[in-house]
């Protein structure tokens, strides 16, 4: 079997960066594909090649299905890896890769229709016999609908993108009164992501863990899990810490959720790697929310407990190879967890601070991985996600990884931009996460009311920034001097002016 | 060299005197400290403050610094002594100026000129880095002026609207 020559990452940031490092890797070529906020992109860096396809907006350039083909076919890329967002879950994308001769490193185009499509995918759990969350099974549009349906599955209730994914066109509501207002932002975000404004709605599950099961299958049948990712930790419905195993679940609960993920992913045939999310109630019952016909961002949680490397598995599934392990193979050894450092101000309500990093340094070590777009120097886009980087901490035991991620958090330094390292820092001694007990409220309603608050060394602070004023003023004073000195002048003035300056100083 | 500075709600005086190239003693509220300080790359710089190492990040504000330590960030706003007190707390008063807390573009304005809001009121859709965030009356009044435009992309601290 023939294996690619060259693959084309439509994607940008850090995981075009990962999928360029398997490349690398492997032996295989890679394409960058940029926008022209972009040029300077650590992802165009690395790649073996680099095209730009188009202005800043994504849907001008990394959402550009015709750009990207162009670029596939001039450069002689044989497959194209979609990362995660942008085409990753477009199923006429995939379509538009098979007419034209070039692998899609995912699952088949009609897979991606039934699973991206979140009603669809909902219904065919049903058929699988995968319990879902009660709610409409079919996307709704008219706000009539939206009305009739709401008061049909009752209050508080969540809305949700029916083409979405990555907490864009999701909102919570908890009364009647706030349907109109939350209809309108959840339309108006779906359609800028996805090109798509219809939602759906299902009941809210209350004090829920957010729980996934990641699967990879190939093209002869087979199909295996590599167990469950925890993502209950939130923002705005986007996950900011992960880990794996999930300190929820039991080991019955486990090996059933694996077990249901399986049956759905051989019941639609699926190829490639994919994950189901679930809700998991306070009673431990799970929940099918929806699927991920793709990487998630969060896959390296499950790299690290697994040993294995997804992306590569991807490409190898993609060329047509047999799965190199079965379901027996895989184990979960030690406790990963994943930190996204995002530019963001925790410290107020995590608004995005994107803008030039003026210094950074990355931590190292034992058992620590960063996964990053990102460098000195770069100037953080207004136009694109704000993560810049996962930072991700493996250990023997739970414990062993949380103070592991608190070491290296503590080395992390990103200056010039707000980020959300020091929210992990008070994350990763709060007893609350310490103790495995949290739902996806944590962030806004826990965080604040059982976190132990530690006097920061603010005398530190002071004499470094003092220290650091003084020796600025000193040596702008040494600098006034020099340029007096450069200057052609004769040898007793200069002599002069400095034996007077040095009297200043 | 004396400096007024202000840290986490405190207001310090910290004096820093040069004893060697590197070494300085630096007295804050009257508590003397022995600092041994060594750039150790642009921007940062290690602490050997009474025998204990720290690594400090150094960034550079307008008018000082945030330190980041290993697991705190903490603003440090100072200035010399001498020349301090003019340039003390200015009180901002009149009208409710709403600015963007953020880069960004607008992408819905929900209010007009001369109408009345609560506070709390919705006044303004940005968008920025994919996340529609709604921008609120600081507290209720007339709506005097409206500068944001649908479309319209801002950097952080423009004028959006103004409330009286």
């Amino acid at each position: 079997m023939k294996g690619f020559q060259k693959i084309l990452i439509a994607n940008r940031g850090e995981i075009a960066v990962r999928v360029i490092r398997a490349c690398r890797e492997l032996g295989i070529g890679s394409v960058a594909v940029y926008s022209e906020a972009d040029r300077l992109a650590l992802h165009v860096r690395r790649a073996d090649e680099a095209y730009e396809i188009g202005p800043a907006p994504s849907r001008e350039s990394y959402l550009r299905m015709d750009r990207i083909l162009d670029v596939a076919k001039r450069s002689g890329a044989d497959a194209i890896h979609p990362g995660y967002g942008f085409l990753s879950e477009n199923a006429a994308f995939a379509r538009a890769c098979e007419e034209a001769g070039i692998t899609f490193i995912g699952p088949r185009a009609e897979t991606i229709q039934a699973m991206g499509e979140k009603t669809s995918a909902r219904r065919i759990a049903v058929e699988a016999g995968v319990p879902v969350v009660p709610g409409t099974l079919h996307p709704v549009t008219s706000d009539d609908e939206i009305r009739r349906e709401a008061a049909r599955i009752g209050f508080p209730l969540m809305l949700k993108a029916a083409a979405g994914g990555g907490g864009k066109g999701l909102r919570l509501v908890p009364h009647a009164d706030d349907l109109a207002t939350a209809v309108d932002r959840a339309r108006s975000e779906a359609k800028s992501a996805f090109g798509d404004d219809s939602v759906y709605l299902e009941k809210a599950v209350l004090k829920p863990r957010h729980i996934e099961i990641q699967v990879l299958a190939d093209a002869h049948g087979n199909a295996i899990h590599l167990y469950e990712r925890e993502c209950t930790i939130q923002r705005r419905h986007q996950k900011v810490i992960e880990e794996s195993p999930s300190p929820f679940l039991t080991p019955e609960l486990r090996e059933r959720m694996g077990a249901l993920a399986v049956a759905l992913v051989k019941k639609v045939g699926y190829v490639n790697a994919g994950t189901l999310e679930f809700l998991v109630d306070k009673d431990r019952e799970p929940y099918f929310l929806e699927m991920n016909t793709r990487l998630q961002v969060e896959h390296p949680v499950t790299e690290m407990v697994t040993n294995l490397d997804l992306v590569k598995l991807q490409i190898r599934v993609a060329q047509g190879e047999r799965l190199p392990i079965t379901q027996e193979d895989v184990r979960q050894t030690g406790h990963a967890i994943e930190c996204r450092v995002y530019a963001e101000d925790p410290e107020r309500g995590f608004l995005p601070s994107p803008g030039r990093i003026v210094a950074l340094r990355v931590p190292g070590g034992p058992g620590v991985r960063d996964d990053s777009g990102v460098y000195e120097g770069y100037e953080v886009p207004i136009h694109y996600d704000p993560m810049i980087s996962k930072l991700v901490a493996w250990g023997r035991t739970r414990e062993d990884a949380i103070n592991r991620m608190r070491r290296a958090v503590s080395e992390y330094k990103v200056l010039g931009i707000q980020t959300t390292l020091p929210f992990f820092e008070r994350v990763m001694r709060h007893p609350d996460f310490l103790a495995g007990d949290f739902d996806t409220s944590f962030v806004d309603v826990a965080f604040r009311r059982h976190e132990v608050v530690r006097e920061a060394p603010w005398e530190v602070a002071v004499a470094a920034a003092a220290i650091q004023a003084f020796r600025d003023r000193k040596a702008r004073r040494g600098a006034l001097s020099q340029s007096a000195g450069a200057a052609p002048v004769s040898g007793w003035r200069v002599r002069g002016w400095r034996e007077g300056a040095g009297g200043r100083l | 060299m004396i400096f007024d500075v202000s840290v986490q709600g405190r207001t310090v005086k910290a004096e820093v005197k040069e004893t060697t190239a590197d070494g300085y003693t630096v007295v804050i509220d009257g508590r003397p400290h022995v600092v041994d300080f060594r750039e150790t790359g642009r921007d940062f710089a290690s602490l050997l403050l009474d025998g204990r190492s720290f690594e400090a990040g150094l960034e550079r504000k307008e008018d000082g610094f945030v330190v980041h330590l290993p697991a705190d960030n903490i603003a440090v706003a100072l200035h010399e002594a001498a020349r301090g007190s003019a340039a003390a707390h200015k009180k901002a008063s009149g009208p409710s100026r709403v600015t963007a807390p953020m880069p960004g573009k607008v992408v819905r304005v929900l209010v007009e000129t001369g109408q009345e809001v609560a506070a709390g009121a919705g006044l303004l859709v940005m968008e920025a880095m994919k996340m529609e965030n709604e921008l609120r009356a600081p507290r209720a009044g007339r709506v005097q002026s409206v500068a944001a435009r649908e479309g319209l992309a801002v950097e952080t601290g423009a004028l959006l609207v103004v409330i009286e």
